[in-house]
């Protein structure tokens, strides 16, 4: 077992993991432009992601290997699906021919 | 076969080598939840392009209770400092502290489970159905139930798992390394949820 950190460090990550849910809800509740409210989110719920892998799972403290081998895994993944599935899901006509 | 090269041999296929620098039982958790996140990332892609082709959408601030939905999400992230805590404590030996945070953890994922039922019990009365609801296309409530219906097994699962992880812990035959696997289980379910709060509930 390796990389855990005092009860102190781990609450804290648990306060900025609150903060962002809150900023989160914020954003949710204020009537910004989508694509400006789509961005903040998406680079909130990132942040969050980050800190419960790398500090809550300790995956900064794993190998280079494991970590980069799970962290490209899951991005490239993110990515095809991204930009295989977005382009034809936002013309809802050629969608529509499509039974 | 020379001596050193059976001796190499025998370091590589009778145990003693770590090629990811972890236990086996951790690599294939890792292995495990990748897979998984996998899963949940195929459910929210498919959401996202059927949300997208179907135009309208109901806007979830009018349809889900949003300071339920915030204090679930309060919850799952008290549960995962905990956790967290948890595996710390084991790390130290102290399996006492251990076990009285594995069963708060496990408190919290009960809760969090207690909320989402009131949560579909409350749609389901409003006439949310797996083939259709009052508020737009059917694929919004087909995929509320199947997302958060997944992650809802999963919480069940882990309360389960730290549940005999506590007991195991309390009587003495858990290992810190066993808390620090049903750790990894806890903070990915915490993790998913973290995707499915974003991008199902707030975009």
């Amino acid at each position: 077992m390796s990389g855990t950190m005092s009860y102190k460090g781990y609450w804290t990550i648990w306060g900025v993991l609150l903060v962002l849910t809150i900023v989160m809800i914020g954003i949710e509740a204020l009537t910004l432009p989508g694509a400006v409210a789509i961005l903040l989110l998406t680079a909130a719920m990132l942040t969050k992601a980050t800190l419960i892998a790398g500090w809550f799972m300790h995956l900064r403290s794993e190998t280079r290997f494991i970590m980069w081998c799970l962290v490209l895994g899951t991005l490239l993944t993110a990515a095809f699906l991204l930009f295989l599935l977005v382009p034809d899901g936002m013309d809802a006509n050629r969608f529509a021919e499509y039974p | 076969m020379s001596q050193a090269r059976m001796a190499t041999a025998r370091t590589h296929w009778e145990g003693g080598v770590t090629p990811f620098g972890m236990s086996w039982q951790k690599l294939m958790m890792w292995v495990f939840l990748l897979t998984d996140a996998l899963l949940f990332a195929g459910f929210l892609a498919s959401y996202a392009f059927i949300r997208l082709a179907a135009g309208d959408w109901p806007e979830q601030s009018e349809v889900f209770s949003m300071p339920l939905i915030a204090t679930m999400t309060f919850v799952l992230i008290t549960s995962s400092a905990t956790m967290a805590s948890a595996v710390g404590a084991a790390h130290r030996k102290d399996l006492n502290t251990a076990v009285r945070f594995v069963a708060l953890t496990a408190i919290g994922g009960a809760i969090f489970l207690g909320m989402q039922a009131m949560e579909w019990t409350e749609l389901i009365h409003e006439g949310a159905r797996l083939s259709g609801n009052p508020w737009g296309p059917p694929a919004f409530s087909s995929f509320f139930f199947m997302i958060t219906g997944f992650h809802g097994t999963h919480v069940l699962i882990g309360v389960i798992i730290l549940s005999i992880t506590a007991a195991r812990a309390r009587s003495g035959t858990a290992t810190g390394d066993g808390v620090e696997l049903a750790g990894l289980y806890w903070h990915f379910v915490d993790l998913v949820w973290v995707f499915i709060f974003t991008v199902f509930y707030l975009i």
